[in-house]
């Protein structure tokens, strides 16, 4: 269950190094048991140096692939996860987990309490999930609410002292390292009452909850025979709850309007202490029918003292908010585009922004552009060769509107245009950017009313809606374009 | 050393944590772990240094303290400074227990015999009490975490020491159902009585009285060395691995033994207590209590895995990567006993969700699929430890996990390793419902990741990418022609459109069964020999034909190769086209090839290209199949250098790479032979074993002489004298030189080989020349005038040259013969020799005594007057 070493690397291309290890902790009595359970198959933790040149190799940014080397290209190492083998002084270290994230490098090694030669399955090393969770905490404490590079240092400089608190052995106690910076602060209380290990103090001041709801669509749509367009919601609740009392207990209900899509694939926070077996088994694997469980999905809890995700789910609603095709050809030196959009009448028309963007992959900067558009105006950004449609809060009655023109590239330049391996001749798409506020597309909202809270005093409780988009494209139909496995189902 | 500043200290550790095994083998190391205890004392430092060194000896306390014995000294020191501080908040005391706790651990101190683990233990053990210390000790706003930090100290003791705390169980209980903190107690109960319930079925102590047993942490103390002793000081893993654990003897005597019902009852409660209040631990806590728990209960007579059914749902319903990884454990610890069909139904869906959900980050995606395919069932079938879809993971449930273009490699290459799984299930059961067939499915995709693998231009990653996923499919529907033949076709296209790739397809062809591999290598031999042998990529199609040709399809192969031959200018390709050869050689191709060899003999640029063509043409014009193959075949003692080495830009292959080896060679010096304009040394080599193709190459210390050129030799047999070798000396200096020797040859089984021969010395004799022979009669006048020309700018000198037995007459006719210009004798030679570059030296050997002659000398170069007097001191003991 334990770590034998943690380590933050930065991802720094281009430098000779191509990165720095920027905190490392070691745990040597985990290291002992290692020696004694992994036997012969032991391999000791490298020093940070060979460490950092290995795992930058293992994941490929060395920026050196000119050449086929064994050791990385060949066709039998094959990696299906984030755990990966390193080369280290001609043994390899394994299992270390890694991954790359806003240029940062998350990497732990579990102790695995067995010899490793047979390697035992990834699955019976209780070590590698406790691992990944401690990454994962990490990498939230480094990026929640931080802005700039000022703010990275101050929190990695903060980090030997929370280890200590939350992972002073090896062994996690705590992957939320905010708790264990509040611990500190909050040392003076105590506590005659049960305290969860996961609150480390007790909120003083006017009760309020604050639950908001966020839907994420993604889409891909393609106007052709023989694939289907695919769709999905993905929704976020998030909850703030500051209420008095060491264990307040809260319940809230997300409720569908009569016509709204069934939420499914409900994960919840560990802070939810029981679940309607209607909400653990509605699931987006099953073939949709109309018995499915509409809500109220109820969730009770005792809240952390921070804002919280509660739940996340995904809905499959009828129809996507915006449809659209988007034609491309190659007319001899010059491309010719079309693109109609159209939002649905169900969808609420005010939107905080709405862009449709048209990027040209593998081609030169844009050197001649003739259009026309029957709404909102168009951005050219000729070095970038994209195109960024600007339609902004409203779409016009109709509903529909479009845009055509033809566009001439110049010379393509290898530095300033990126290789791009799906976006070949034709094969193009439109990417959609938008932002509803106060709507939700499945209909989800939490009912102010029915909000119970089991603590001291009245709280206030504000509720949040919006709809952005995610991964909304509209690939050219007039082109090969990648499709899952879910659009040939017809 | 005097305290040190805290600027040291950050200098000291910054340079320490840099390189540890740097920092150690340096001066400092020595006073490290000392000048660190001392300083903790040091109260000029804050205390925030000195938190930064009790962090160094955290991490490295075995560097800093390499023995039990600097251990328990260390410890002792850390303790005496925890006891000292003053009754103050410190936020020295956690570190500080955490250090004496790590430096005991982990020096290998801890035992009944170590003084300071008798003082940790108690002061543990009453911190985890929150009994009162007594004077101040503990200052109040301290004691809640100092009490968690103590719990966590003796996890990590009885970790390293399995039984340490199987006598404290009731105490701990007792303390849990108080207001003891939840967490660290629960953690540390349910770890010492894991522990317990191993080795106390050893033992035979009773469970029942250790659970209730409450033990005064003051008294005599509850340390269960016994029990420590028990277990051999065998490290318990505290989550078995669970395929292994099976065969596990310590698991086995866990069932051995019953307990009573009393034991019973009062396990069941200590357990029932531990996960009622599991849900104030931390999500990660938690998954340790119920991985602690469920292997500890596993196997256990009368224990039935239901407490640990009230947790499932609430586990379930979480996204929590170890809430979800503790429950797939409890699921293979109990199978059926704990999760019914309809359970690992609705467990599976979850894995089947988590694998896919949009919220979850993708490495948390991977780790679930992985589960997935290894997931416990309740009846398995098929291999056990083998990668398999499990029976109710149907085409349905997977839908959202198959592949496409747009994932990242190693999601790509997970997901197409489910889909190759419902392939193969696929084609065993026909049955189609409404899906699209996978099979199809995987055609398309295979066929998109070779048209991006073609792209030119495209990184290195997308062609790797490619290879990999034809290999998973190879390997996993091997057996299917359906998804071979495809394959092969797809494959061959992707060669067409980018022979560089050619590195990729000889590895593939090394990793496949022998199903793909043969006929692959029938396609790209086609692919390869039906171009014109003058291809941009022609150094990539020799590679590839090297690893694919063989005795099928000679003409075309040797059409080919002919073809190519015109083409191959340079070095490297001529290697490439002697590789193809080489294998066909191997192959045992005859007829078609002795006139290809010959051709090479004669045409290649390249000296060691010829020398190897016609080394082959010898081997395969004379041996018989059989030797040819062994004469040919990788050399058993380096097995290790086929084709990992191969640098796919140089072309060189296993038996080209230049390899080290011992002087098979020995070159001494043969008679000094003066004519022409330069010096010229005869060297005679000689054999030890046949060798073929020898360049040696010499090197001039000092820069002496200009650059050496090498030495070839065709072929070189012992006992076969050799002709003498001649070597041209240009020097730069008349001086004596030292020549470093290096040889470059081919052994008779066809490794190239480089080795170090033993030094050769040239001699200042070795460069003497004679000046051009004067016309009859002229000889003194010649000599007057080289003699007078010497002076101003040179130097004239006397040297005593002692004679030997054969007088002056047999020294001259010895040793100066060719130089001489007048000779008188037995009395009177006058010498000129030629010093090259542009010196002269002259002799006038006159009125010799019985033992010596007195030699008149001058010289143009002041510089060779020191040579010439040893020469002439050491020619009456040269022979």
């Amino acid at each position: 269950m334990a770590q034998r070493a943690v380590w933050l690397i930065s991802h720094e291309p281009g430098t000779p190094l191509r990165g720095t290890v920027r905190f490392s902790r070691r745990y040597p009595t985990v290291e002992k048991r290692a020696r004694v359970f992994n036997g012969a198959s032991y391999v000791p933790i490298p020093e940070d140096g060979p460490f950092l040149k290995a795992l930058l190799f293992e994941l490929r940014l060395l920026d050196d692939d000119k050449d086929f080397v064994e050791s990385r290209d060949s066709c039998s190492r094959i990696n299906k996860t984030s755990v990966y083998g390193l080369l280290v002084g001609g043994e390899e270290l394994w299992p270390v987990v890694a991954f790359l994230k806003n240029d940062m490098i998350y990497a732990c090694v579990p102790l695995v309490e067995q010899t490793l030669s047979p390697r035992p399955p990834l699955i019976s090393v209780s070590g590698v999930s406790q691992g990944f969770e401690l990454l994962f905490g990490i990498q939230d404490f480094l990026y929640s609410g931080q802005k700039n590079d000022n703010e990275l240092n101050t929190k990695l400089s903060q980090l030997p002292d929370l280890l200590l608190q939350a992972c002073p052995f090896g062994t996690v106690l705590d992957t939320n390292l905010q708790n264990s910076l509040d611990n500190t602060n909050f040392a003076s209380v105590t506590q005659p009452q049960k305290q969860p290990a996961w609150k480390p103090g007790t909120y003083k001041g006017k009760p309020q909850v604050s639950i908001s709801i966020t839907e994420k669509v993604k889409s891909m749509q393609y106007d052709k025979q023989g694939i289907a367009d695919t769709w999905q919601v993905v929704g976020t609740v998030t909850c703030k709850c500051d209420l008095e009392g060491i264990m307040p207990n809260v319940t809230i209900s997300l409720s569908l309007p009569t016509n709204g899509s069934p939420l499914q694939d409900i994960l919840v926070h560990p802070c939810v202490t029981s679940l309607d077996s209607a909400i653990l088994t509605s699931s987006s694997i099953d073939a949709m029918d109309d018995s499915a469980f509409s809500g109220p999905y109820k969730f009770p809890f005792t809240p952390p003292l921070e804002s919280f995700n509660l739940c996340y789910y995904t809905s499959q609603v009828p129809v996507p908010p915006i449809l659209g095709f988007y034609q491309m050809k190659e007319e001899e030196v010059q491309l010719r585009i079309t693109v109609n959009l159209k939002l649905h009448e169900s969808v609420k028309n005010n939107f905080e922004f709405c862009e449709a963007h048209i990027p040209f992959f593998n081609r030169g900067p844009i050197t001649h552009l003739e259009y026309k558009t029957s709404f909102g105006q168009l951005e050219v950004f000729r070095e970038k060769s994209l195109l960024i449609w600007i339609i902004g809060q409203k779409f016009p009655k109709s509903m529909e509107i479009s845009l055509s023109g033809t566009i001439t590239f110049g010379a393509k330049s290898h530095e300033k245009q990126p290789f791009d391996p799906i976006c070949i001749g034709e094969t193009a798409y439109l990417k959609l950017h938008f932002r509803i506020l106060d709507y939700t597309l499945t209909g989800c909202y939490a009912d102010q009313h029915s909000v119970q809270v089991f603590a001291s005093g009245k709280p206030k409780i504000s509720a949040y809606r919006k709809l952005i988009s995610s991964d909304y494209y509209i690939w050219n139909s007039k082109a090969p374009a990648p499709v899952t496995y879910g659009s040939l189902l017809l | 050393m005097g305290p040190l500043s805290r600027d040291v200290w950050a200098q000291r550790l910054g340079a320490f944590r840099a390189s540890p095994s740097a920092f150690m083998a340096g001066p400092e190391a020595e006073d490290l772990g000392r000048d660190l205890l001392g300083d903790l004392r040091n109260e000029k430092l804050s205390e925030q240094t000195k938190v930064s060194l009790l962090a160094l000896s955290l991490e490295y306390p075995a560097q800093l303290w390499p023995d039990a014995t600097a251990a328990e000294v260390a410890a002792t020191s850390l303790l005496d400074t925890l006891v000292l501080l003053p009754p103050r908040p410190s936020a020295l005391r956690r570190p500080l227990l955490l250090a004496a706790t790590t430096a005991l651990a982990v020096g290998g101190a801890l035992g009944p015999t170590s003084g300071a683990s008798c003082r940790l233990l108690p002061l543990l053990l009453g911190l985890a009490a929150g009994s009162d210390l007594g004077r101040g000790f503990v200052p109040a706003s301290e004691q809640r975490p100092l009490q968690a930090t103590a719990c966590e100290c003796l996890r990590e003791l009885e970790s390293c020491k399995p039984g340490l705390l199987g006598g404290s169980l009731g105490l701990l209980r007792g303390l849990l159902g108080q207001e003891g903190p939840v967490q660290p107690l629960s953690l540390l109960l349910s770890l010492a009585l894991r522990n317990t319930l191993v080795l106390q079925s050893r033992a035979g102590a009773g469970l029942g009285a250790l659970l209730t047993a409450r033990v005064s942490p003051t008294a005599g103390g509850p340390w269960d060395w016994a029990l420590v002793e028990e277990g051999d000081g065998r490290l318990q893993p505290q989550a078995p691995s669970w395929p292994a654990a099976e065969e596990g003897d310590g698991e086995r005597s866990l069932t051995a033994r019953g307990h009573s019902p009393e034991e019973v009852r009062e396990l069941r409660a200590a357990v029932a207590q531990l996960l009622d209040t599991s849900y104030l631990l931390t999500p990660v806590a938690q998954a340790q209590l119920l991985w602690l728990l469920g292997w500890a209960l596993r196997g256990l007579q009368g224990q039935p895995p239901a407490l640990f059914k009230p947790q499932l749902v609430r586990l379930l319903g979480t996204a929590q990567l170890t809430l979800l990884h503790a429950v797939l454990a409890l699921k293979a610890a109990f199978g059926e006993a704990l999760f019914t069909a309809q359970d690992e139904t609705l467990l599976l869906r979850r894995i089947t969700l988590a694998a896919q959900h949009p919220a979850l980050p993708p490495s948390t995606h991977l780790f679930y699929l992985h589960c997935l395919l290894s997931f416990p069932e309740n009846c398995p079938l098929g291999p056990e430890g083998e990668e398999a879809a499990p029976l109710l993971l149907g085409p349905q449930l997977c839908r959202g996990l198959l592949p496409n273009l747009l994932h990242e490699p190693t999601a790509l290459l997970a997901r197409l390793h489910l889909l190759c799984l419902l392939c193969a299930e696929d084609e065993e059961e026909e049955e189609k419902g409404q899906l699209p067939s996978p099979g199809h499915y995987l055609e398309e995709l295979l066929a998109g990741l070779w048209q991006r693998a073609a792209l030119e231009g495209g990184p290195r990653a997308l062609a790797t990418l490619c290879f990999q996923a034809s290999y998973l499919v190879a390997r996993c529907l091997a057996g299917q022609p359906t998804v071979l033949t495809p394959l092969i076709h797809g494959l061959a296209q992707l060669y067409r459109a980018r022979p560089m790739l050619a590195p990729h397809f000889v590895d593939l062809l090394d990793q496949v069964d022998p199903e793909l591999r043969e006929p692959l290598k029938v396609v790209l031999r086609q692919e390869v020999v039906s171009r014109p042998g003058r291809d941009e990529a022609l150094c990539w199609h020799l590679q590839m034909l090297a690893r694919v040709a063989d005795g099928d399809a000679q003409s075309a192969t040797l059409n080919f190769l002919r073809a190519a031959a015109a083409h191959c200018t340079s070095w490297d390709l001529q290697q490439g086209l002697l590789q193809v050869c080489r294998a066909l050689l191997r192959a045992g191709v005859g007829g078609g090839l002795v006139d290809l060899l010959q051709v090479l003999a004669r045409q290649l640029e390249d000296p060691d290209g010829r020398d190897h063509a016609r080394l082959y043409y010898i081997l395969l014009a004379h041996l018989a199949g059989p030797k040819l193959g062994v004469a040919l075949g990788p050399s058993l003692a380096t097995p290790a250098l086929a084709s990992s080495l191969v640098a796919e830009n140089q072309g060189f292959v296993a038996a080209l790479m230049v390899q080290e080896a011992p002087a098979l060679i020995r070159l001494s010096m043969g008679s000094h032979e003066v004519k022409g304009p330069l010096p010229v040394l005869q060297l005679l080599p000689e054999a030890l074993e046949p060798i073929y193709s020898l360049e040696l190459r010499f090197r001039v210390e000092g820069q002496l002489y200009a650059p050496l050129g090498a030495v070839h030799v065709p072929c070189l047999c012992p006992g076969r004298s050799a002709r003498p070798l001649l070597l041209p000396l240009q020097p730069r200096r008349p001086a004596p030189a030292r020549l470093d020797v290096h040889a470059l040859y081919t052994t008779s089984t066809g490794l190239t080989c480089h080795a170090h021969l033993p030094p050769l010395f040239v001699n200042f004799a070795d460069l003497f020349l004679p000046f051009p022979q004067p016309p009859e009669g002229a000889g003194l006048v010649f000599f007057e005038e080289l003699w007078d020309s010497c002076l101003p700018e040179g130097a004239e000198s006397r040297v005593w040259c002692p004679l030997g037995p054969q007088g002056l007459e047999g020294l001259v006719s010895r040793h100066l013969e060719p130089f001489v210009v007048v000779a008188q004798p037995p009395t009177s030679y006058y010498v000129a020799i030629h010093l090259p570059p542009d010196s002269k030296l002259l002799l006038r050997l006159e009125a010799a005594l019985a033992d010596g002659v007195p030699v008149a000398l001058r010289t143009d170069d002041w510089a060779v007057l020191p040579l010439v007097g040893d020469y002439l001191r050491g020619l009456a003991a040269a022979v």
